[in-house]
């Protein structure tokens, strides 16, 4: 996708922000992958990542005018995309230990906590089981590391431009990508290292 | 120092399993997504008139079991029930 031009996201935001539908429509087009995509990375559920998407573009319209411009506007909707994926994520997860507490205590009789994976690690580093470990270990890493981790490795951003999403420093950015490096590289090794 | 530093074998592989990462099947929303965002819209406009606190179902609730202790209907229901003189031992 050929990224617009400076002056071409200054006359979206301005024609937004005078409420045209034709320009909201315009940003739907343009960044709805994106946002998705983004949303998806950090969730791995596409009805979670389109609602978060949706999400996006409506608070996008409600608060267009507050839009100053201090960043871009492919950095605003990076940050509202990670920030409501990060609470969706959140959310499901207290709604798991909530469901796993609720079936301890006998109130229905169903399972509906995750049941434990029993595969041994040495079945699961084999090929695309080594590469679904990988994303399991993304799931698990601190917040700002993950969104770091996919906004780089996914996205391919530029370490200015995750900075930017992230509110920080691209020295802030490197050392955040060494520790997920460092942590992935951990828990997934190539299954020689283990024989 | 971690084990694979200086371990050219697992960097090819680490870098194969990031190539992966890079190059999967692109995910995207469903057709007719910016519909779905207008129908969005257009729900959270119309209750947009309600305050953000009476849109959750709880406090909801609690309001409406204010209003009815308030309204003094508790008072008439409580009165609905047996008297206590009629409700008392009969002595002989």
């Amino acid at each position: 996708m050929v990224a617009p031009t400076l002056d071409a996201e200054v006359e979206l935001v301005a024609q937004l922000q005078r409420g045209s539908e034709a320009a909201f429509r315009t940003l739907v087009d343009r960044y709805q992958n994106r946002v998705y995509r983004t949303a998806f990375s950090l969730l791995r559920n596409p009805e979670e990542a389109e609602d978060v998407a949706q999400e996006v573009f409506v608070e996008v319209y409600q608060t267009i005018g507050r839009f100053r411009g201090e960043a871009a506007l492919s950095t605003w909707l990076y940050r509202l995309a990670t920030s409501r994926a990060l609470k969706t994520r959140r959310r499901t997860q207290t709604k798991k230990r909530l469901a796993f507490f609720t079936s301890l205590l006998g109130f229905r009789n169903e399972v509906l906590h995750e049941p434990p994976d029993h595969a041994h690690p040495l079945t699961l580093l084999e090929g695309q089981q080594q590469f679904e470990l990988l994303l399991a270990h993304i799931a698990r890493l601190p917040d700002q590391q993950q969104v770091a981790f996919t906004l780089r490795h996914e996205q391919e951003l530029s370490y200015e431009q995750i900075a930017a999403v992230l509110g920080t420093t691209v020295a802030a950015v490197e050392s955040l990508l060494f520790r997920a490096r460092q942590t992935l590289r951990k828990h997934v090794q190539p299954p020689f290292r283990h024989a | 120092m971690p084990e694979f530093a200086n371990d050219p074998e697992g960097d090819a592989e680490w870098e194969g399993l990031l190539q992966q990462l890079r190059h999967q099947p692109l995910a995207q929303p469903r057709p007719f997504f910016y519909g779905r965002v207008q129908a969005r819209l257009a729900a959270e406009t119309s209750r947009a008139w309600l305050p953000g606190w009476m849109r959750r179902p709880a406090y909801a609730m609690l309001v409406g079991a204010l209003v009815l202790v308030l309204s003094g209907d508790d008072k008439a229901l409580a009165s609905g029930t047996i008297p206590p003189a009629a409700s008392a031992p009969i002595r002989r």
